[in-house]
């Protein structure tokens, strides 16, 4: 059976000059704290719009995949700006699914709390409850959905 | 002896084999832009085959793209989560040192980028849908050896100038050759 697992998930909202951003550590060897991580999605917030100025044509939506040696990161924009980003396996499948899926959680336990105020972190319990099953689940059972 | 050892390997023949699985198809149009960036961010050399839009000047996008990989392998080394100890961020890396990214892709393109240890940079923008690019940039770097590295009167560190005729077979043999790569994607 194959089993895949991807090590951290990045949600960064942007809006104008603030930035808010929380992400979830699934199993990295590589610990952050919350001031690099800020600046790492600050950073990747830049390059995304740098990599939409340096398309040879129209049209273009920032990065969707980054491959590097020893992981991928995918990233996903929904229209308001706000990017989903996780970094995996190298070639793990479903990930643009799994985004999908996290985004729907985000606008149905976050954003529709009453109690949860924009640009902050996110605190829904109900939020993080079902992003840790949605994780944890065979990727069969995604797939499935 | 080549450094990049495997499919590419060139006899002392004055054209290096093509990687395997090249040479069928017929003129492709996967390939936009070809950038060589040296290890102090001179653009060495810079082709376009196919660009409808330009957003900046040649210098300024030279300098943009330069930018965007120096802040892009910091990034990921930064983030690589298989290391436990990593460097501060901005801290200037070696070539080789930490995690480097070998590829993105967004909707309309494909930048693949390959780092040699003496710091040149090579970047090929594709078309979005093709398949991993990594052996036609050793490829291309090896023809970058061959032909401008060991022509001796070519001045390194200045871009590679179209003047003597000994360059010419360097750009018809480029020329042919990523069409005939990527194409075949």
């Amino acid at each position: 059976m194959y089993v895949w697992h991807f090590h951290c998930l990045f949600i960064c909202c942007f809006n104008m000059l603030l930035v808010n951003l929380n992400w979830k550590d699934y199993g990295s060897a590589g610990r952050m704290d919350t001031n690099d991580s800020l600046r790492l999605a600050s950073l990747w917030h830049s390059m995304h719009a740098i990599s939409q100025q340096l398309s040879p044509t129209t049209g273009c939506n920032g990065i969707d995949l980054l491959r590097a040696d020893t992981f991928d990161l995918h990233c996903f924009q929904s229209l308001t700006g706000t990017k989903f980003f996780v970094i995996c396996e190298p070639s793990a499948p479903y990930m643009e699914l799994l985004l999908k899926v996290i985004y729907e959680l985000y606008t149905d336990y976050v954003l529709k709390n009453p109690f949860y105020e924009m640009e902050m972190p996110i605190r829904c319990e109900l939020f993080d409850l079902n992003l840790s099953q949605v994780v944890q689940k065979d990727r069969v059972a995604l797939l499935a959905r | 002896m080549q450094f990049f050892s495997g499919s590419t390997s060139t006899e002392s023949s004055l054209l290096p084999a093509a990687p395997p699985g090249t040479g069928a198809g017929g003129p492709g149009n996967n390939a936009h832009m070809l950038y060589i960036f040296n290890r102090a961010g001179v653009c060495l050399l810079y082709r376009e085959w196919n660009r409808p839009l330009r957003t900046l000047d040649p210098q300024q996008d030279h300098k943009l793209m330069f930018g965007l990989l120096f802040s892009l392998r910091s990034f990921t080394a930064k983030i690589d989560p298989t290391t436990a100890e990593k460097g501060n961020l901005g801290v200037p890396l070696l070539p080789g040192q930490g995690c480097s990214f070998y590829s993105f892709k967004t909707n309309t393109y494909q930048l693949n980028f390959m780092e040699t240890p003496s710091g040149i940079k090579l970047i090929l923008i594709t078309h979005s849908r093709t398949g991993d690019q990594r052996e036609a940039l050793k490829y291309i770097y090896n023809l970058y050896v061959e032909y401008v590295v060991k022509n001796p009167l070519y001045v390194p560190g200045t871009p590679i100038q179209y003047v003597h005729s000994a360059f010419l077979n360097y750009y018809s043999v480029l020329k042919r050759v990523l069409l005939l790569i990527v194409s075949d994607n």
